[in-house]
């Protein structure tokens, strides 16, 4: 469905994209996980069209995006971060108007109107003004505008960023509908819960580059290992932690007050060792391949 | 570099679709029609409180204006001028400070072009949009003037024309300080520094013979002096020769703005 081979996006000397290369199956929901400035919306932009490619190849359904940005428009729906809500009218206008933009008549984007609202728990909002609607309703109307002319691809950069938990809950499970429906996803996040819980594959994404691709299990499972310890030092005791804990040979990264320890076996003898420190065990999770893959976490900014 | 790339595949075949164009139209109207008894105070209402007191007001205080076929009454002198000017600052208003609304604060743009609406028609939808305001008020306009007896000839329905290209013009040049504009602030000079000027200096409110001689070739070089002048010539009934060399820098005028507006619209959103 999608194809990307050494693809860039350059905004003058700054190298937003760099030559990142990776395919999408149809059907999948496919990820991009990566913190602000890891290229993920200029990656998404350029695949909706609405961003020239400064070189390398990328194909959408089979059109070559780089030469017909209009007619990848015609195929995909578009969830940006930004709403581009109307609030010069109705809800329900913002949906009739936009399935009409698509060709749709006015009567069949009527129907899919209504359609996409009953989908989207807004049908009793469609007469309101976008403006009354809270934050996790205006996220959903922006997803169901994207479903109005029935894409076979919908790409969504970061969905629910900004989200109270519930209203990020009711997005996840409308998302895993329409996954179930067959549609092919792609999607940017830096929330590894919703990576983990919606993408089929994912790529981590940094400064650029792809540094790492895979299911959300093989990725954990390649990178982090059986087990994750935290290693909270006492005060006063941090450097001898530390240097106790670089004898062990683990990978260890620190963040704040905290050692993360990956690629643990199973006994934990070397670690239960070491006094002066809380020592707690949880499962790894993407938090940590990320870490791996780059010493640092995926919110520092 | 970039831009010039995009620009060469956009423009390297015909790809536009009318109904890019009649879409953004059609959400115009659609917000228009939400709001049509609060529009009617500016488009009806303004325009012809200024009419009145300037046309029955200042206008018993002056004589009659000397025109190429003789004299006029001041009121019949100025009501064209009115007429055409309020058109014009409709199709600036909507096309510069609610294009800049639509583009920066609600970024409905976005939305817009991430449907398959290609800039040209977005700018052209946008354009169109200012230039049907245009009209709407110079026809609720002019119908009060002929109402009142300020129009003297049936030639005047040719001024709807006139209002509408007069709006495509402005449409087009308020979409290029949209696009341009960094903020809000920056667009008030289009009003100030654009709009004010030309109002009053366009041969609308007097005669451009009655300007110092050397401010009188300026005064011809402003866009909204041929539209004026054209239609005060349709409202008397003085057509003549002379007058379709205004008419050619209104066409002229009407449509050199169009494309410019939409390369800068395509080097502001499309990178």
């Amino acid at each position: 469905m999608v194809r990307a081979a050494g693809l860039v996006k350059k905004f003058g000397d700054f190298i937003a994209v760099d030559g990142i290369s990776f395919e999408v199956k149809r059907g999948e929901t496919f990820g991009m996980l990566g913190p602000n400035g890891a290229g993920k919306t200029s990656t998404l932009r350029m695949m909706s069209g609405l961003s020239p490619v400064t070189s390398g190849e990328l194909e959408i359904d089979g059109i070559d995006a780089t030469a017909n940005p209009r007619t990848i428009r015609d195929v995909i729906g578009v969830v940006s971060q930004h709403d581009g809500l109307d609030p010069d009218i109705s809800v329900r206008d913002n949906l009739t108007i936009y399935g009409f933009y698509f060709g749709l008549d006015r009567k069949m984007a009527a129907r899919r109107a209504d359609e996409v609202l009953d989908f989207f728990d807004l049908r009793s909002r469609g007469g309101d003004s976008v403006d009354d609607l809270s934050g996790g309703m205006r996220r959903r109307l922006t997803i169901a505008r994207a479903f109005v002319s029935r894409p076979r691809l919908v790409v969504l950069d970061e969905p629910t960023t900004g989200l109270d938990p519930s209203s990020r809950n009711s997005v996840w499970e409308q998302l895993a509908v329409l996954k179930n429906s067959g549609v092919t996803v792609v999607m940017s996040t830096h929330y590894m819960e919703e990576a983990a819980i919606l993408c089929d594959r994912l790529v981590i994404m940094d400064e650029g580059r792809i540094l790492g691709a895979g299911t959300p299990e093989d990725l954990i499972r390649e990178r982090a290992g059986a087990d994750v310890a935290q290693v909270r030092p006492e005060a006063g005791e941090r450097d001898s932690v530390k240097r106790k804990l670089k004898e062990t040979g683990y990978e260890v990264t620190e963040i704040g007050a905290i050692f993360t320890v990956r690629g643990l076996n199973h006994t934990r003898a070397d670690l239960t060792k070491i006094s002066g420190a809380r020592i707690s065990f949880r499962p790894p999770n993407l938090e940590d391949v990320f870490l791996s893959l780059t010493g640092r976490g995926i919110r520092d900014e | 570099m970039n831009e010039s790339l995009a620009e060469r595949r956009d423009t390297g075949r015909i790809d536009f679709r009318m109904r890019g164009v009649v879409g953004v139209w059609l959400r115009h109207y659609t917000a228009f029609k939400g709001g049509w008894m609060i529009e009617m105070t500016g488009i009806l209402l303004e325009p012809v409180f200024i009419l009145a007191a300037v046309a029955f007001g200042i206008g018993k205080l002056v004589g009659d204006v000397e025109l190429r076929d003789g004299g006029v009454g001041y009121a019949v002198f100025v009501a064209p001028g009115i007429v055409i000017g309020n058109a014009m600052w409709h199709a600036l208003f909507e096309c510069s400070w609610g294009a800049f609304r639509r583009l920066q604060t609600n970024r409905i743009y976005d939305s817009i072009l991430s449907a398959p609406v290609s800039m040209r028609e977005l700018a052209l939808g946008e354009i169109t949009w200012g230039a049907t305001r245009a009209l709407m008020t110079t026809a609720a306009v002019l119908a009060f003037a002929t109402a009142t007896g300020l129009v003297e000839s049936p030639w005047a329905i040719g001024i709807l024309g006139i209002g509408l290209l007069t709006g495509l013009m402005f449409g087009g040049f308020g979409l290029i300080a949209a696009a341009i504009a960094p903020s809000t602030h920056m667009l008030t000079l289009v009003f100030t520094m654009v709009g004010t000027p030309l109002f009053f200096f366009s041969g609308t409110f007097f005669p451009i013979s009655t300007l110092p001689t050397w401010v009188q070739p300026i005064a011809w070089s402003l866009p909204l002096t041929h539209p004026v002048r054209i239609a005060r010539a349709l409202s008397t009934g003085d057509l003549h020769m002379g007058l379709l060399w205004s008419m050619l820098y209104l066409l002229v005028a009407a449509l050199v703005f169009y494309p410019i507006a939409t390369l800068l619209l395509r080097r502001r959103l499309l990178v």
